[in-house]
């Protein structure tokens, strides 16, 4: 009965001190970017009812949800992103709040999707949601916060592509496909299967200057001279906005002096249903997927009662530390300066001693076993901690340092700089 | 610079696709000794080749251990993988099909309860569930599949078809086209933007190549 108590599922997994310690102080450092943006924290269950996340249109699939159900029946899911639940939220406990809403959240997620290979199945995002506005600023303040939680984490060598959904909805509906072609369309783009996409072209009755352009989609990423080479195209409303639009937030970014991370691609087309604007997603060497996905998605907040743009995006922490360590970027490693130990006599001053240098910044562990300084000597070598303050009296203080093998006598004032 | 490296299908697929890198001025004299190394480099331009099962060339480039691969479309229907397809190379050519009895032509829409076996289980319940809306059994072999509907396995089955002689010899026909295969040239997302000068020079040559053939 008991043969499984000893593993975890798959899927998930133990956080041992020196990657937590990294991943905490990761997430600190991002915490801290969001705040300073005014994007103020907020936490949501990590269990939601199955609804939330149901909609046709939404972006997790039913089947890679961990489901269960509670006592009355209904179907619960663990989150499989914190997005829906900050819609949900910003529409119920803030319904009547016209300004803007700015959130931020990080937190553990759950994904079914992958078998094997190198995902896990939960894994901690962080993102930030800003709600209650439809613009190019509101957008361009999003991709900045994105880039500088990525700047923080260490990574210099990455970037945004940014695409705008309303283009090649536009595009679209300026050929006269059907939803359900468009769809197609959609896939062999976000594929980038060129011929593919040749082959769906060509069995329709499409302009040819539009053929030409829609068969230039998958290639359509780089720099600004994108927008260009499309502006010669004659497109509908819709495709011009959208360009004009990218453009803005683009001269907003440059403003920031952000334009270096930031590149467009036209042929970005994930979720339609969702997306409404412009859409963003983060690459960096080593990490094979997004590091980080975002953009607007001004329907979504409806879903739960009330009518509100929105615009936002999520970092994959864990895809941050995976990148980090291919791209062999130092991290920091938790480490103890001293170890202390005393024997009866001199358990006061330890105490003493112990709290006056962790106030002075230091991680102090006290000794709690009573070994033999031979053995402390061991134990300390193991764990890397720097010396061994063994506390005799108030005069003697035995101070060992581990790395030099050296050890001397001081006084408590000595010890304590006083 | 970084190393690019490149996932290769072992089997059918290795000699045509080092004969494409040689003809766009890759070194892959590596690649072709009897070396047990596993993976082979080619210092001048900075790339590292492998080896691997068709059907893992997929999944390292989706996980972006290799940045680029050549495998056989038939791989990529199954496997599902999230990646770009980037060039037909057109060889290894053949048909995905679903074959059966010659007397089932024309009446497969007649029978209940499906049994259907292939080394395809993907490919073959994404086409009759999304495309003919029918639900199936399959069955799941690793070759010789025609031998399943001829002692009662399955009624039909979803199998690469090339010249169609196998099928023949043993009294089948072709009951409906699913896909056209042949070798495809995959790369991953991330690397496609990350080098895309450098994969974008590999994918022109190679496309350039083939435009020659």
């Amino acid at each position: 009965m008991t043969k499984w108590k000893i593993y975890t599922p798959e899927g998930v997994q133990d956080i041992l001190a020196n990657e937590c310690f990294f991943k905490r102080n990761l997430e600190d450092k991002i915490r801290k970017v969001f705040r300073s943006s005014g994007f103020y924290e907020v936490e949501t269950p990590i269990v939601e009812f199955y609804d939330a996340f149901l909609a046709e249109d939404g972006i997790t699939a039913q089947e890679t949800m961990f489901k269960f159900f509670d006592q009355q029946g209904r179907i619960l899911v663990l989150r499989p992103e914190i997005t829906i639940p900050i819609a949900r939220l910003a529409a119920t406990k803030f319904k009547d709040v016209s300004h803007q809403l700015r959130f931020s959240y990080i937190g553990n997620t759950f994904n079914y999707k992958e078998l094997g290979g190198g995902k896990q199945k939960e894994f901690t995002q962080a993102g930030v949601e800003l709600l209650g506005i439809n613009s190019p600023e509101a957008d361009a303040e999003i991709i900045a916060t994105a880039i500088k939680a990525v700047k923080v984490s260490g990574l210099e060598n990455f970037q945004i592509d940014i695409g705008q959904v309303d283009f090649f909805k536009g595009l679209m509906e300026e050929t006269g496909l059907s939803a359900e072609e468009t769809e197609q369309m959609r896939v062999l783009i976000d594929r980038k299967d060129y011929l593919a996409v040749e082959e769906l072209v060509k069995t329709h009755n499409i302009r040819e200057d539009l053929k030409e352009l829609v068969l230039s989609l998958p290639r359509l990423f780089g720099s600004l001279d994108v927008i260009d080479s499309v502006e010669k195209y004659s497109l509908n409303k819709k495709s011009i906005n959208a360009l004009e639009n990218l453009r803005r937030v683009l001269r907003i970014l440059d403003d920031y002096g952000l334009s270096k991370y930031v590149s467009i691609d036209l042929g970005m087309v994930q979720n339609l249903n969702y997306y409404t604007g412009i859409i963003f997603r983060g690459f960096t060497y080593g990490a094979g997927f997004p590091i980080l996905s975002g953009g607007r998605y001004d329907k979504l907040v409806e879903k739960f009662g009330k009518v509100s743009p929105a615009t936002g995006f999520s970092l994959g922490i864990n895809m941050i530390m995976i990148a980090l360590e291919r791209q062999k970027i130092e991290s920091e490693k938790p480490s103890i300066d001293s170890l202390i130990s005393y024997k009866d006599e001199g358990r006061m001053i330890a105490f003493k001693v112990c709290e006056a240098l962790r106030e002075q910044g230091l991680v102090v562990e006290l000794d709690v076993t009573r070994s033999e300084m031979v053995d402390l000597k061991q134990y300390a070598i193991t764990k890397g901690i720097g010396g061994i303050i063994n506390i005799v009296d108030e005069q003697c203080i035995e101070v060992h340092n581990i790395e030099k093998n050296e050890t001397s006598t001081v006084t408590i004032d000595e010890l304590l700089g006083r | 610079m970084r190393y690019l490296t490149i996932a290769l299908s072992k089997g059918r697929l290795t000699e045509l696709s080092v004969e494409l890198f040689e003809a766009i001025g890759l070194d892959c004299t590596e690649l072709k000794g009897s070396s047990r190394k596993l993976i082979l480099t080619d210092e001048k331009n900075k790339i590292k080749f492998f080896l691997a099962k068709p059907s893992d060339v997929p999944t390292y480039v989706e996980y972006g251990a290799a940045d680029l691969g050549i495998v056989g479309k038939d791989t990529l229907l199954e496997e599902g993988r999230h990646l770009y397809e980037v060039l037909n190379l057109g060889f290894a050519a053949c048909r995905m099909v679903v074959a059966g009895p010659a007397e089932l032509q024309g009446k497969l829409d007649q029978f209940n309860n499906k049994r259907v076996a292939t080394k395809y289980p993907r490919i073959a319940r994404e086409y009759f569930e999304h495309k003919r809306r029918e639900s199936i059994e399959v069955i799941k072999l690793n070759g010789s599949v025609e031998l399943a509907p001829l002692v009662g396995l399955s009624e039909v089955i979803v199998d690469l078809v090339e010249s169609g002689r196998t099928l023949k010899e043993n009294g089948l026909v072709v009951l409906d086209h699913i896909a056209d295969i042949s070798a495809r040239m995959v790369v991953n997302r991330v690397s496609m933007k990350m080098e895309s000068e450098r994969i974008n020079n590999i994918v022109d040559g190679i496309r350039k190549e083939i435009e020659k053939r």
